[in-house]
């Protein structure tokens, strides 16, 4: 994290630069449908940022090399489309996103019940095509709205929220500025029944009051963005 | 894109529709999919469109770089074109490099805009020999039921023709719209059950043969052709598509224009 100290992105009364208090998350829509040809898909915004996930099987996983006897293999791939950035992004795999869909595996390994479709795959395509700050979060969010839309079975679905610090004060959902010139970014994956975590990173620097608090503005923040997924699942946005 | 096996009841099947006139989704031989374009519709870009044709959505977004004009064209930008089609758009598209599909997709594209001289290169010149605008059109699938071509080149369109030259942040002066002097328009016929119609879906290409691309521009001029796949036509039923094309063109292109 930058850490700027100079840029002001808060006031002394907790207003953010967006309108927003310390704990408030940007503007969430959530429709489900939006690949026609998809076995499951969603389309999340959030702030500016826009993810479309689609979900294919559990099919025939080839090379056989990559089936598993007990369990289906899941293939998570994260990419930004070269339109979603404000300097066109180069197409192709980059470090950052081959982590990204690693860490969004890892965490969607965790809730699917893999072993219900043996020596098959499920393929997670999650295109980010318009990014503001915090894109993995709503590639994951977006992607456990997809399986569940694909009829996928899984223990829980996965809300993926980070919050930060600007200003010396801790936040949530930190917008581009924000995430530009803060001072930290603790992003989780949170699965809203249990409250459990599958996914977890940080950066930057926060005492431990300020990380307790960054915690709970996740934990609180998963609770509302759950409604709207479970919302857009019952057929509140879909189409 | 893995080519799946084409079962031989889906092929007999569009014979049989063929000769009653009649298609797998009850369209007329020359009726096109329900259509949507919206354009401006992503933050990020300096233009972008949305196209939806039945079940096939796609993308275009613009952005804009700043490039050193060649050394033999020191007062002219440049136009760039590219199509991708990731995973996420159907099941046999799958990941690594660009395919030779995409790769089709993006060409044919691009050489039905450059042709057209709907861009005027000259007028991307910054400082001559020193800065000149690089438009970067980029193609993204979102949903693949067949003819991505025609949607490709349609959403490309409108988002070129409802771009901004992001010139204040590049610090070269201030933001103006990007100018297109025309809309070259492209059709697609795909020969299904031994004859062409227009916009096949994805199992209508699945079980079909040979397709034909035709980019037209405002005045008719035929600006880019593309013959695909393993299959053979006579001269016969190219001038039928052709006819169809130069009506079927005037029309799309007065919804892009009315944009």
């Amino acid at each position: 994290m930058g850490g700027y100290g100079d840029v002001q992105m808060i006031d002394e009364n907790g207003v953010r630069a967006d309108g927003r208090g310390p704990g408030d998350i940007r503007p969430i829509t959530i429709e489900t449908g939006v690949v026609p040809v998809a076995d499951g898909s969603c389309r999340m915004t959030w702030g500016t940022n826009e993810a479309i996930v689609a979900v294919y099987g559990p099919m025939e996983a080839h090379p056989r090399k990559i089936q598993r006897q007990d369990r289906a293999v899941l293939d998570v791939a994260y990419n930004m489309a070269p339109f979603s950035t404000t300097d066109r992004m180069r197409p192709g795999f980059n470090r950052r996103s081959r982590e990204v869909s690693k860490v969004t595996q890892d965490a969607l390994e965790s809730v699917v019940l893999l072993e219900l479709y043996p020596r098959s795959k499920i393929r997670v395509s999650i295109e980010i095509v318009s990014a503001e700050a915090g894109t993995r979060c709503v590639g994951l969010t977006a992607a456990s709205v997809a399986l569940a839309d694909a009829g996928i079975p899984m223990t829980d679905l996965v809300v993926s929220v980070a919050s930060g610090k600007i200003n010396d004060v801790v936040v949530c959902d930190l917008n581009k500025e924000e995430d530009n010139y803060g001072e930290a970014d603790l992003p989780m994956g949170i699965m809203p029944n249990s409250g459990e975590l599958v996914f977890l990173q940080m950066d930057g620097d926060l005492s431990q009051d300020e990380f307790k608090q960054a915690w709970k503005y996740n934990m609180d923040a998963a609770q509302e963005i759950h409604k709207l997924m479970v919302e857009a699942l019952n057929g509140g946005d879909s189409q | 894109m893995t080519i799946p096996i084409v079962p031989k009841l889906l092929r007999s099947h569009l014979s049989d529709l063929a000769e009653r006139d009649a298609r797998i989704d009850g369209r007329g031989r020359w009726e096109g999919r329900k259509l949507e374009v919206e354009h401006s519709i992503l933050p990020r870009a300096e233009g972008s469109a949305r196209v939806r044709m039945g079940d096939t959505i796609v993308l275009a977004g613009v952005k804009f770089q700043i490039m050193t004009p060649y050394p033999d064209r020191p007062n002219q930008g440049g136009l760039m074109c590219s199509a991708e089609v990731r995973p996420v758009a159907g099941r046999n598209w799958e990941s690594g490099p660009p395919s030779p599909e995409s790769i089709e997709l993006g060409r044919v594209v691009d050489r039905g805009i450059r042709e057209s001289g709907c861009i005027d290169v000259d007028s991307l010149c910054i400082i001559p020999g020193e800065k000149a605008w690089q438009v970067i059109l980029d193609l993204f699938a979102i949903s693949d039921d067949g003819n991505l071509f025609d949607a490709f080149a349609l959403a490309g369109i409108a988002a070129l023709r409802n771009a901004t030259v992001p010139a204040e942040r590049f610090e070269v002066g201030e933001d103006y719209p990007l100018s297109v002097s025309k809309t070259p328009i492209m059709c697609s016929y795909h020969k299904v059950g031994g004859r062409f119609v227009f916009d096949a879906t994805a199992r209508e290409e699945l079980g079909g043969d040979e397709r034909i691309h035709i980019t037209l521009g405002d005045d008719n001029n035929v600006h880019s052709l593309q013959k695909g796949l393993k299959g053979i036509f006579s001269a016969g039923e190219f001038t039928e598509i052709m006819d169809n094309a130069i009506e079927r063109t005037k029309k799309l292109r007065k919804i892009v224009d009315e944009l």
